[in-house]
């Protein structure tokens, strides 16, 4: 009555984190991390497979007639054109274009959809499916979700699926059995490498949990909390809501609003396809006016910022975790933007970070200066535009 | 044959913004869906020897309609009396004349005598004032035309101040008031006070102690040109003949019986309109005289509209309380000549508001009657009742008219005995039927309650006074507009006004 | 200077006159309070009704009280604490109840309980009403100008309001228009699904007003219980250190410090005028005392009707005055109880007992309730709003003991046959059976109870006709109209007169904006 909700996963995950942060997560608690340290976490992301409890998600299912006509109009995706079993990951928008949430839509047949969403989505979803012949129910707490990620994520779900996994595609699902438990998997994530994202009934959630953990053991399975994954999903080059954008909804200003064009999203609106959707109008215009500002990819100069260090007599000093706190990007001494999220980068041995840039900064290749505080001084490291994803392993879509 | 400009629904909105814009040299074309044109400006037969003015018992476009259409209306007969009926057998009677009323007004209060002159003339002022606001285009906030929508806005302004502070002053503040202190300003009689409150409250679901009905009060002024009605010869339904006479000379053409199901929407424009029949009517211009609500929600379908926009159409109050009781009596009704209320104090009219908040029609109705001077029989007794809503709660919809028309007659006798006894048959009209029948959503006469948040720059929505929908093409022209509620024609004008301009 | 001699004299120790004078004092000025009553504070004050039980006899909660006030007159250092007052619970007709905490996530599990939509929809509407109330908020702070006047002062006004406007987007503005004439019922339905939570919103709309929520115009009050979300002091409702009489004392500490001199036991017979100028105040007593400046911050028909002779005013100024309408509309029961009343819907002690209890099953309910006091008669199932300040401020109530406080809508002043004793006890009954059906053990708990009628706050408080806010919150009784057209700056048709109570611009509350304006308004024409 008076506590935030536990994931089913709860018994599992509360006995296994050791440092019991526990982060809030859509009303729900969960952990940050299991290790004191977060590298065995993230290697395990990037070199076996990490368990991470990503039931709070907020999960809808969409059924009827018209299930494919509702998120083709509130999304900027051609849903009409997906096929059963395809997974589209998008961003919606409001009237005037900007965006409010992002998430995925899942084909589960033909008239029935699963969206996740961060924001709560129940009264957007029924503002647009006004006149529409279609059911929309909120399943956030009876679908609980993992997701396993890593270059061994496969071998480990073959070894407890009771269908192969090696002919399912980039952002596809398949139904089947796990551990005698009907599932829905999806190669999808949040890490950009490897991986599966694993939705189940929550009562039998912990008898999942077993039996993936028991299937990894010898693959080098480790529960990850979210922080680990939030230096991956950065090293994707994949945005996070109310950290890297704000939701139209939450927004106080016009300026704090953004559209999919700036978000690096103008890949999934399809502007020429049939029929209304939200925010048409507005997307249009942008497209032919260009975006004033983008969201991209900054890879801070390792030798500028070790001299900034070395100016004081210290070597860099990058914490071990992905910084979310905006720091002022600079081009010949005029702010020109910020990032959201930096972090150091295990993987690659950069200090990377996205930031929101302003016309005409934003193209690859343009050389910036971002801050960083060396010993209480704000200064400015050297940093360069770049394509995101910043990591890309080629085993991610094959 | 291509057109110009459809036009749905040939209520006398539709037909004036239809012959406004066959002026203008544009080809048109009105569907009805009703056999006979008119909507609200009918005047029907409900059998033999029994025909009357359906909803309302006059009706009056504006001058300068008439003057721009050149339109041949009857000549408009004398102004009835205003009988307030008090319930104790007394009566108040307010002439027209301002003499004689203050003569009548004097057996109750001396001093409310003697004030009401001021009061005629300041309620002409300011009806006069919100004529011109309803004559001027309410530009959106903030993004408007300095040149061509601020300078009529400007002279608007301009013309209130012109009121003189005072009036000014009272002429704003009362339309928040109640019509309940708005006249306990002017009048201490609780008679008077009540018989100028029935009109405040007229037509729309608020009672006498609902801020914003001094506003209402303004608007019922300004379309009946006073308190009484001044029946129209022939019947209301004349005035309709006179619009689609002079329409047909202009080369428009009404197409009755046509039953429009969509309007044709692609990538938020329309293109033209689906008819029940499944025939597509190609046009580059759609008006629909319509209610907003339900050419926004049912013709073009909440699926091509954002849906914010679709959250506010949705949230268009409109909530019909107004049933109509024609009764054919043998003659012997005993009702004196002119407008009748049944209004005997303001508690009186807010009881009756109170049951249409709980969902149940007034056990004491509101009454306005009307005899049928006007029409060829004379043995017609037309009630105008409140409350009956439509949205009832606890009372069966199928006896909802039985239970209307007991009432009403049941009331109208306890003020008049013996009209009872003269009762030979009823015709009732209930907010369901106005919805089946005369194709009003909720049975809501005006397309929209009259209430503060509805009116001005935020009628039919905030953002969209200029009869313009997000839908490309596709234009408001009904009630439910700006210079809408009641019947004056003026959303008409203005729509066909606004479009001739955009056009050039 | 000679004794009885002042710059400026202000009528009135509620919280208004206190903050003038406090304001005028810090200007330098020598002032005087005169206040009828033997304690400052109007209708802001704390008394021990019962031994060891202190009440705050009117207003109950702070929530508006201007953070700039507090600081410029340094309260904190003359004694005032703000302690939160965290949640709200509706008992519901069923024994289930709907809360909402002072946590989103809590709020929104709890809203969802009872309706999925309605959780999305209340946090997208918190959300919508803070953005207006931010719009709104500097034209609360404003001197609204008189649209009628070409002088310079009030063009400069209109322009800034003007402009003003035009930084606002084009959403915003509309729904700022909405809110101020739409009724709450038909907004909150635009909203919401579920009766209970339209309800209890529907009733912070109907505050001090003399309309239902289906009356428009209701919409904006609700507007009001958003204002102090936005001040940067987040969650400034609250409940003062020693109940709303700790602010009065905290500002009378602040006053006395700044050199004001407060009188009290000196009731005004009448404003002295001298040449068509207000020359200063002469007491029931027969004492005359001096000032250039006399403001007044009693309620508008004392100030303008009783406090200065009709020939020193103009008619329609006068005639506006009369027609103000101040109908009270509210009443409150203060009870001592020797225990904790036990909710059905959350038995035990719990966090409720720390927060308001709101008796608002449904907007019918409430609707209902006005409806019977349209008619004369108080409520006989009202809306109650109830505080137990004991639990928030130990100091409230002997150990282990309480006071509760309730605050009772509608209960009209002009009942049917006026109020008398036998009327006044009913009223409380009914408060008492009221509550009893939702905590059926607190007739047992009851050691005192002191029911107060718009008739008593008149008399005791001197607030014509009882109603909290000196007047109606009626949409052509605020801003420009406030407490008439023409003079809503704070000046009166008498020079050298001021108006600065609940009456004035921007209403009531336990604000102290209108009190701040005042000595603004006085500081900026020299005086």
């Amino acid at each position: 009555m008076f506590d935030l909700k536990r994931t089913p996963f709860h018994e599992r995950t509360s006995k296994l984190s050791l440092p019991q942060n526990w982060r809030r997560w859509a009303g729900y608690i969960v952990a940050g991390s299991y290790d004191l340290v977060l590298d065995r976490e993230y290697w395990a992301i990037r070199d076996a497979a990490a368990l991470i409890d990503i039931t709070p998600l907020m999960k809808y299912i969409i059924e009827g007639p018209d299930a494919a006509k509702l998120l083709h109009r509130m999304t900027p995706r051609d849903v009409l054109k997906m096929a059963v079993g395809q997974v589209f990951y998008t961003g919606w928008c409001d009237d005037d274009g900007k965006m409010l949430d992002d998430g995925t839509i899942s084909r589960l047949s033909d008239t029935k959809f699963r969206l996740t969403s961060a924001e709560p989505s129940l009264r957007w979803l029924a503002m647009n499916a006004v006149g529409m012949d279609v059911t929309i129910s909120e399943v956030t707490d009876q679908v609980a979700a993992l997701s396993l990620q890593g270059p061994k994520s496969r071998t480990i779900l073959n070894k407890v699926c009771a269908k192969s996994l090696d002919k399912l595609k980039f952002f596809r699902l398949t139904e089947t059995k796990l551990a005698g438990v009907p599932v829905t998997i999806s190669r999808t994530g949040y890490t950009g490498d490897l991986g599966y994202e694993i939705w189940m009934p929550a009562d039998k959630a912990l008898t999942l949990w077993d039996a993936l953990i028991e299937a990894g053991r010898d693959y080098g399975i480790v529960p990850c909390g979210i922080l680990a994954m939030d230096m991956a999903r950065v090293e994707a080059g994949l945005f996070m809501i109310d950290v890297d954008y704000t939701a139209t909804s939450h927004a106080w200003i016009a300026g704090q609003k953004s559209t999919p064009f700036e978000m690096g999203l103008g890949w999934t609106v399809a502007l020429d396809k049939p029929g209304y959707f939200v925010g048409r109008r507005a997307l249009e215009r942008e497209y032919k006016e260009g975006s004033a500002w983008r969201l991209v990819g900054l890879e801070i100069e390792w030798e500028g910022l070790e001299k900034l260090y070395a100016s004081v007599g210290l070597p860099p000093q990058i914490p071990g975790m992905a910084i979310r706190a905006s720091l002022p990007v600079m081009h010949n001494g005029k702010q020109i933007g910020y990032a959201s999220t930096s972090t150091w980068s295990p993987v690659l041995k950069k200090y990377i970070a996205l930031a929101h840039l302003q016309r005409p900064h934003f193209e690859p290749g343009t050389r910036v200066a971002m801050e960083v505080t060396v010993e209480h001084h704000r200064l400015h490291a050297p940093a360069t535009v770049v394509k995101t994803p910043f990591y890309e392993p080629e085993w991610k879509r094959k | 044959m291509a057109y110009d400009a459809i036009i749905i629904g040939a209520g006398h909105n539709g037909l004036v913004a239809a012959n406004y814009l066959a002026k203008a040299g544009r080809k048109v074309l009105v569907f009805e869906r009703r056999g006979i044109a008119g909507g609200q400006l009918v005047t029907e037969s409900f059998g033999d020897g029994f025909s009357a003015n359906s909803l309302h018992a006059s009706a009056q476009l504006r001058p300068d309609i008439v003057r721009d259409l050149g339109l041949n209306l009857p000549a408009a007969s004398a102004r009835s009396p205003y009988v307030c009926l008090l319930g104790d057998g007394r009566r108040l009677t307010i002439d027209a004349d301002p003499v004689r009323a203050r003569d009548a007004i004097r057996e109750f209060s001396a001093r409310d005598a003697e004030r009401w002159p001021e009061f005629v003339a300041f309620m002409d002022r300011a009806a006069a004032f919100l004529d011109a606001a309803y004559r001027t285009p309410m530009p959106r906030l903030l993004h408007f035309a300095p040149v061509r929508e601020g300078l009529p806005l400007a002279s608007l302004l301009w013309k209130l101040r012109r009121l003189g502070g005072r009036d000014m002053f009272r002429c704003v503040r009362a339309m928040s008031m109640s019509a309940e202190e708005f006249t306990d300003n002017w009048f201490e009689s609780d008679a008077l006070r009540a018989a100028i409150a029935a009109l405040a409250i007229h037509g729309v679901t608020l009672g006498p102690m609902s801020a914003g009905t001094g506003f209402t009060l303004m608007h019922n002024w300004l379309n009946r040109g006073g308190l009484a009605h001044q029946p129209v010869a022939g019947g209301v339904g004349s005035i309709t003949t006179a619009l689609v006479d002079a329409l047909k000379a202009r080369g428009g053409e009404v197409r009755t019986s046509v039953d429009v199901q969509s309007i044709i929407v692609d990538r938020e424009r329309a293109t033209g309109v689906r008819l029940a029949s499944g025939e597509e009517i190609p046009a580059p211009l759609i008006l629909s005289a319509a209610d907003p609500r339900y050419t926004l929600l049912k013709l073009v379908g909440a699926a091509e509209l954002p849906p914010e926009f679709v959250w506010q159409a949705q949230s268009i109050k409109l909530r019909g309380c107004v049933a109509k009781v024609h009764v054919q009596t043998n003659g012997q009704h005993g009702l004196p000549e002119g407008t009748l209320a049944v209004a005997p104090s303001i508690r009186y009219l807010e009881r009756a508001y109170d049951a249409a908040k709980y969902g149940e029609i007034s056990k004491e109705p509101y009454l306005e009657v009307t005899t049928s001077s006007s029409t060829k029989e004379c043995n017609v007794v037309s009630m105008h009742f409140q409350f009956a809503p439509y949205a009832l709660r606890n009372t069966d919809r199928s006896a909802a008219n039985s239970i209307v028309g007991q009432r009403a007659v049941d009331t109208l006798d306890a003020h008049c005995p013996g009209f009872k006894a003269s009762v030979k048959r009823m015709h009732v009209i209930t907010p369901r039927d106005l919805e089946s029948t005369y194709g009003l959503s909720e049975g809501d006469l005006n397309h929209g309650q009259l209430i503060l948040d509805q009116i001005f720059f935020m009628r039919p929505l905030p953002g969209w006074s200029k009869h313009a929908t997000p839908v490309d093409g596709l234009f408001l022209c009904g009630s439910g507009v700006h210079g809408g509620g009641g019947i004056s024609g003026a959303s008409g004008r203005n729509a066909a006004q606004a479009i001739i301009k955009d056009l050039r | 200077m000679a004794a009885n001699q002042y710059d400026a004299i202000v009528i009135g120790a509620g919280h208004n006159g206190l903050v003038a004078a406090s304001y005028l004092a810090r200007a330098g000025k020598k002032v005087v309070i005169l206040e009828r009553r033997e304690i400052v504070g109007g209708a802001a004050m704390t008394e021990e009704i019962f031994p060891g039980y202190r009440f705050t006899e009117f207003s109950y909660v702070v929530s508006l009280l201007r953070p700039e006030i507090i600081r410029d007159l340094e309260l904190p250092k003359h004694g005032l604490k703000i302690l939160p007052l965290p949640s709200t619970v509706t008992p519901l007709d069923n024994g289930d109840y709907l809360g909402s905490w002072d946590d989103h996530d809590l709020t929104r599990q709890e809203v969802y309980r009872h309706s999925p939509k309605d959780a999305e929809a209340y946090d997208e509407y918190s959300r919508v009403m803070a953005r207006a109330a931010k719009a709104i908020k500097p034209i609360i702070s404003m001197v609204p100008p008189d649209p009628s006047s070409l002088s310079p002062r009030d063009l400069l006004g209109l322009l800034k309001l003007g402009q003003y406007a035009r930084s606002l987007s084009e959403k915003e503005l509309y729904r700022i228009a909405k809110l101020v004439t739409q009724s709450s019922a038909d907004l909150l339905d635009e909203w919401f699904e579920f009766d209970p939570l339209k309800g209890t919103k529907s009733a912070s709309g109907i505050i001090g007003t003399f309309l239902g929520p289906r009356s428009p115009g209701t919409a904006y009050v609700l507007l009001h219980h958003y204002m102090g979300e936005i001040d940067g002091a987040f969650r400034a409702w609250g409940f003062a250190k020693n109940g709303t009489g700790g602010v009065s004392a905290a500002i009378a500490s602040s006053a006395r410090a700044l050199g004001v001199e407060i009188r009290t036991n000196a009731p005004v017979d009448k404003v002295i005028v001298k040449g068509g100028v207000a020359a200063g105040v002469a007491l029931q007593n027969g004492d005359e005392l001096r000032a250039k400046i006399v403001l007044s911050a009693a309620d508008p028909k004392r100030t303008f009707l009783q406090f200065v002779d009709g020939k020193h005013l103009p008619d329609d100024f006068v005639q506006s005055i009369k027609g103000f309408r101040v109908r009270g509309s509210s009443g409150k029961v203060n009870i001592a109880l020797n225990a904790l009343p036990d909710f059905t819907c959350l038995p035990g002690e719990g966090p409720l007992h720390r927060g308001a209890i709101s008796i608002s099953p449904s907007v019918d309910y409430i609707e209902r309730a006005y409806d019977e006091a349209k008619y004369g008669q108080f409520s006989k199932n009202p809306y109650i709003d109830m505080i137990i300040p004991s639990m928030i401020d130990r100091d409230m109530a002997p150990p282990g003991h309480h006071v509760m406080s309730c605050f009772v809508q509608y209960a009209p002043y002009d009942i049917e046959g006026g109020w008398d004793d036998a009327k006044r006890d009913a009223f409380g009954e009914t408060v008492i059976s009221t509550i009893e059906k939702y905590a059926p053990n607190i007739r047992q708990c009851i050691v005192g109870k002191q029911v107060i009628t718009p008739k008593d706050i008149e008399r005791i408080a001197g607030i014509t006709g009882g109603n909290i806010f000196h007047g109606e919150l009626l949409l052509h009784q605020l801003f420009f109209f406030r407490p008439a057209p023409q003079w809503a700056d704070f000046r009166t048709p008498l020079p050298g007169y001021y108006f600065g109570a609940a009456g004035a611009h921007p209403g009531g509350g336990v604000m102290g904006a209108p009190g701040k304006l005042a000595a603004d308004a006085i500081l900026k024409d020299g005086g």
